[in-house]
């Protein structure tokens, strides 16, 4: 089991106020100004709290008028050729703001890799052994000692 | 001129091509005339020296491109331009109780989930703390006091918080604006029943989460 979470409380609220708004449109499409309040609530309260969300949670809201972003409904999607490469457009029907996201299935989030996890992450263990700073403030004593006899 | 423009013939190539072969001096004499005649208007030693101008050929020039302005980082709309566009108005049409009841069903959970199950023997101090910070979007929310007499018995589901009113609708499909100053509103969770102070809690759902609340011992309306 996963140990205590800080923020818990917090994370709950972020996570109602997400299905609220995914709550709120499937009940009425049209109803797009309250699913908005509750999705530009939530981007405050995470923004107040220093909060990171998954990056997954926030493509689906409008950077300019925090919309929650429903392909067909709220945004259009459009795939896109560029330069050898395939992109996904996302505009929002509501501010026009569009975002890109590369196709790319090799891409993996920080996140998902394997060395991102704690326990995943090798202890440092420097090559040399450290020296005893006592035993070089020894050394320093005996070099000015011999110095000044000199 | 002679290594500019023309050279001799030599015998061979005079004799292949079948053509008469001229003596050097005669050669050079006819295309001083020929050059003479063509351009008339140039003196012998200017046509030489032009003649003899070689080409330089330049390297390749690429034009410098005006630099790219760094695009401005969009910090989303102000509050004004919210309110201009009316981005958090409910439109009447969508003005219907029967659509916020699923609304309301998730807010249960949701407040079920925050205070551990809500079991009888759970003290009223930790709910009370926890519904504090918690979200009331959802909530079925009714004005048990008022200095607006007006406003006492009003029922619904809570749609909107903002810091200084509630917005509320009621099982007859009315948007039921009501401000948070001198009143008192009730909150009913699985029998525990809670009241909030709406002087004490003029404040934005989002500011709510990391504002620390102090126990006062005066409530006044």
């Amino acid at each position: 089991m996963a140990g205590q979470v800080k923020d818990r409380e917090a994370f709950q609220r972020l996570n109602f106020l997400y299905q609220a708004a995914h709550c709120v449109l499937s009940q009425n499409p049209e109803n797009q100004a309250l699913a908005r309040f509750y999705c530009h609530t939530e981007k405050t309260i995470a923004k107040r709290l220093v909060l990171r969300q998954d990056p997954s949670v926030k493509r689906t809201l409008c950077r300019d008028c925090s919309s929650l972003l429903i392909p067909g409904l709220t945004c259009t999607q459009r795939q896109r050729r560029r330069k050898g490469q395939r992109w996904t457009v996302q505009t929002c029907l509501t501010c026009q703001r569009s975002q890109r996201f590369l196709n790319d299935p090799k891409h993996l989030l920080w996140g998902d890799r394997p060395e991102a996890q704690l326990e995943n992450q090798a202890d440092f263990k420097p090559s040399e052994p450290l020296p005893n700073i006592a035993d070089l403030s020894k050394e320093n004593v005996q070099t000015q000692a011999l110095n000044t006899t000199e | 001129m002679k290594a500019v423009i023309y050279h001799a013939f030599s015998h061979k190539e005079a004799k292949d091509h079948d053509v008469q072969e001229l003596g050097t001096q005669r050669a050079e004499a006819f295309v001083r005339a020929f050059l003479k005649q063509s351009i008339p208007h140039m003196s012998q030693q200017d046509c030489e020296s032009h003649l003899q101008r070689k080409a330089v050929i330049l390297e390749y020039f690429t034009r410098l491109k005006p630099k790219p302005r760094p695009k401005k980082k969009s910090k989303g709309l102000s509050a004004k331009q919210r309110r201009e566009l009316r981005l958090f108005d409910i439109k009447p049409e969508q003005q219907r109780y029967s659509l916020f009841l699923p609304l309301h069903e998730l807010w249960k959970q949701y407040i079920r989930d925050l205070c551990n199950g809500l079991k009888p023997d759970t003290q009223p101090q930790m709910i009370q703390a926890k519904l504090l910070k918690a979200d009331l979007h959802g909530a079925v929310i009714s004005v048990t006091k008022s200095k607006c007499p007006s406003y006492v018995g009003v029922t619904g589901i809570l749609l909107q918080e903002t810091k200084h009113v509630f917005k509320i609708i009621t099982k007859e499909d009315h948007l039921k604006v009501i401000p948070k100053q001198n009143c008192v509103f009730t909150i009913e969770i699985d029998d525990f029943i809670s009241y909030i102070y709406g002087s004490k809690f003029q404040l934005r759902a989002s500011e709510r989460s990391a504002k620390k609340f102090k126990a006062k011992g005066t409530i006044d309306l």
